[in-house]
């Protein structure tokens, strides 16, 4: 039993933190919001480059052939940075699942993406809207009767304004007549698996939320003086971040468990995913409420760059099945017939597969 | 104990519904429900016609006393009057920080004159207020204000120079209540006055901050020997702080009920929203949705049991002293249970730009209810060491 991360995984998330830490900047993320299409080709060149766009998509496809769980520490950077490149969508949610696909699709999509020439974006019914439509060279969505594979040729794009300025988020509609490339269990699978990588990198975002709203929030108490003192030196200010210091740190177990679990296949990934996503989900919310509190009223503007990550915190809390779903999907795991609980089952992949999803 | 209502009061409340069936629409019909909290920026021109109406309707200056131009209302009837007014749907109003605030203050502290001057103004709902207490360096710590006023011999007026933050409505307001320095050499609480200054003139400068719903409600206010007349400081020089800290005891009071009513309608809506898409069918929504509900009955009989004199024990003193804390946090909590309730939705904006629905207006807004007027924090302080006695924490 090894509950860490390699010397190589560590390495890798210090320097693509980094990079992002350099490149994405409060600054360029305000820009972003005025532009068109909110999304910056030359970041996503750079990111290509450092192979981040192809890490799980295999070798034989010119991808670095890793895995989730590879990818889990790096997505945290993402969300350190409130990152508005799809680079989480693209790693963790559209490579997997055209793997997954297998096939003439994974063929020839999996070489562009890894070589950053390719945006795919993956859309579930769940989700009501699907981020970055309007970039995408391909199109995966999930509907009733099953997965279509669209050209934005094919589709038409409603925008929706979405409380996190930097995400893009759109209606998408297509004419009858075009087919679904898998129906039935196979799409079944497909939508199951999807909505656990998606899960599980709004958990992973979570966490390098919380971890940079906990950070202003500290720096602020610092600096800010009342009563002629540092606000941060008072105990209250202090049992504020302290709350959330805790709450943090016992959210990141149970993202890595289900990172864990989703790169090895595990038949507990789906509870593993959504217990990930209520605890970090829930961290993210508890420091986007204190650090406000510690600001005063100076987190409840918008020149304070903190409300960037809250309100990214607030979107992510409620895409890949909001707190009701995935409080639901552990509850209906316990109560299942056969749910294997107590003493010895801790790490052990303990429910047949098919019995965790109450929809 | 009598927990209903006498037939005056009641036909008193026919008379609030009637006025307000026959006056709340037509070009009013947009404004209802609207420019509450999180809302304050909208329908600014309209709002203001709705206080004039409201003047003409005598529903102005409902508690003041008759003498200074009021209805001399009882607190039954201001009661009534709130409830119908948020049953009614009746818009935020534009004047309630100079009838609630000034208005009382006045009555209270101020001379005959002052009165006479600005009370009429207040009433018809064309003079509005605003609250420059707050300064960069002065939130919590109220007392640190730099803000100077210096009395000019020759010209017989005060002039102000420093800054206030986060003046609210500043930038639609006709005057402003400022606390500021009379003696130069004075820190704390001592050595302060309250002035009543007129906002359009050349000494001040109002900056808006945006705020993070995107909207500017609140503002920078920049004086530079402003000009304050030799009559319009409230109590004497240095007396300022037992004035300011009395217009704060008037926060409280029968303003509460309306904002109950306020939130009962939030909170209907809450609940007719988890009713259409499901959510009421989810155990944990539901038992945070019964909490809720139980939170603001708590509020709503403390309220009226405070307004009624109850609790002469000593009671009362503590019950105004814990309101603050219970309902900003309360509040904070409904704001979240919309988003919660909302599910995938509530991340979806109405349109562009960003504009906000009600309830995430409601969710944004509320995360402030915690800090104006007072801070969680400073509100636990308050009750650890005035209510309980606790010893006192060290300061400066
Ligand atoms: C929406 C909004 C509208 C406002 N409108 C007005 C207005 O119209 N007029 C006006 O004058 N002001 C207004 N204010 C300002 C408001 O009164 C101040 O924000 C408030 O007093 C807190 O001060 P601050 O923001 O400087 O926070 P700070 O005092 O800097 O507090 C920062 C943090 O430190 C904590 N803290 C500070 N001191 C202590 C202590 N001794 N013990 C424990 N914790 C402590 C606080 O609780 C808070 O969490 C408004 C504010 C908001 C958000």
């Amino acid at each position: 039993m090894d509950f860490t991360f390699t010397q190589d995984q560590l390495l890798f998330q210090s320097s693509v933190r980094d990079f992002l830490t350099a490149e994405v900047t409060p600054e360029r993320i305000r820009a972003g919001w005025d532009t068109a299409s909110g999304r910056d080709p030359g970041l996503w060149h750079q990111l290509a480059e450092l192979g981040l766009t192809g890490i799980t998509v295999p070798e034989e496809f010119g991808g670095l052939g890793m895995s989730e769980l590879d990818f889990v520490l790096l997505a945290q950077e993402c969300g350190y940075v409130a990152l508005p490149e799809p680079l989480v969508h693209t790693a963790l949610v559209a490579a997997p699942l055209l793997r997954q696909i297998g096939g003439e699709l994974a063929g020839s999509w999996l070489p562009g993406i890894a070589a950053g020439e390719a945006k795919v974006v993956v859309g579930l019914q769940q989700n009501l809207l699907v981020e970055d439509a309007h970039i995408a060279d391909l199109l995966l969505l999930q509907r009733e009767e099953g997965w279509y594979a669209l050209a934005p040729g094919q589709v038409e794009l409603r925008h929706n304004e979405s409380v996190d300025p930097s995400r893009r988020l759109y209606a998408v509609e297509f004419a009858g007549g075009a087919q679904p490339f898998a129906t039935g269990d196979k799409a079944a699978e497909l939508t199951a698996a999807t909505l656990d990588r998606g899960a599980l990198g709004c958990a992973a975002q979570a966490l390098g939320l919380a971890q940079r709203m906990v950070e202003m929030a500290v720096a602020y108490s610092g600096d800010r003086r009342q009563f002629g003192k540092p606000i941060g030196s008072f105990q209250a200010v202090k049992h504020l971040m302290a709350n959330v210091a805790v709450r943090l740190e016992y959210a990141k177990a149970p993202v890595h468990r289900a990172a864990y679990s989703v790169a090895n296949g595990e038949p507990v990934a789906a509870r593993a995913v959504s217990h990930a996503k209520l605890m970090a989900c829930e961290a993210a919310n508890l420091a986007a409420k204190n650090s406000i509190q510690v600001h005063g009223a100076m987190g409840y503007t918008w020149e304070v760059d903190l409300h960037i990550f809250m309100k990214k915190a607030w979107a992510l809390a409620n895409a890949w099945g909001d707190t009701a779903f995935h409080k639901a999907r552990i509850a209906a795991d316990i109560f299942a017939d056969g749910t294997a609980l107590g003493a010895g089952t801790t790490f052990a992949p303990a429910v047949p597969d098919g019995e965790l999803n109450p929809n | 104990m009598k927990l209903s209502f006498s037939a005056a009061d009641e036909a008193f409340r026919n008379e609030v519904a009637d006025w307000l069936a026959a006056n709340l629409c037509g070009e009013f019909e947009q404004i209802r429900y609207r420019g509450g909290p999180g809302d304050e920026h909208s329908y600014v021109q309209e709002r203001k016609a709705w206080e004039r109406k409201l003047h003409e309707g005598g529903w102005t200056g409902l508690g003041w006393p008759c003498a200074y131009g009021g209805r001399g209302a009882t607190i039954e009837q201001q009661v009534i009057f709130n409830e119908e007014y948020a049953r009614a749907g009746g818009p935020g109003r534009m004047g309630h920080i100079g009838e609630t605030l000034t208005g009382p203050t006045l009555i209270a502290f101020g001379t005959e004159q002052q009165k006479q001057r600005f009370l009429p103004g207040i009433l018809r709902g064309e003079d509005l207020w605003c609250q420059g207490y707050s300064e960069p360096s002065a939130g919590s710590d109220l007392a640190n204000v730099k803000t100077r006023a210096r009395y000019d011999e020759a010209r017989g007026r005060w002039l102000i120079t420093g800054q206030k933050v986060w003046t609210s409505l500043a930038h639609e307001s006709q005057y402003c209540f400022v606390i500021a320095r009379t003696d130069p050499a004075s820190v704390g609480q001592k050595g302060l006055g309250f002035f009543l200054l007129a906002m359009d003139q050349p000494g001040i400068e109002v900056r808006p901050i945006e705020q993070l719903t995107g909207t500017s409600e609140f503002n920078e206010v920049f004086f530079d020997d402003a000009v304050c007349g030799a009559d319009d400081i409230v109590g004497a020089p240095g007396e300022g702080w037992k004035v300011a800290m009395g217009l704060l005891g008037f926060e409280r009071g029968v303003s509460t009920l309306g904002q109950q009513m306020l939130f009962q309608n939030e909170f209907d809506e809450v609940v007719r929203i988890a009713r259409e898409n499901g959510a009421a069918a989810d155990p944990a929504l539901r038992q945070r949705i019964a909490d809720a509900h139980v939170g603001l009955r708590i509020m709503r009989f403390n309220s009226m049991r405070m307004l009624s004199g109850g609790g002469d024990d000593g009671s009362l003193s503590r019950e105004a002293m814990i309101y603050k804390l219970y309902w900003a946090t309360w509040h904070r909590n409904l704001g979240k249970l919309a988003m919660d309730v909302l599910g995938p939705e509530s991340e979806i904006l109405d349109g562009a730009p960003y504009q906000l629905n009600r309830l995430q207006s409601l969710f944004l807004f509320t995360r402030s209810d915690t800090i104006y007027g007072g801070t969680n924090q400073i509100q636990r302080n308050i009750i650890a060491e005035r209510a309980l006695g606790m010893p006192r924490e060290p300061r400066g």
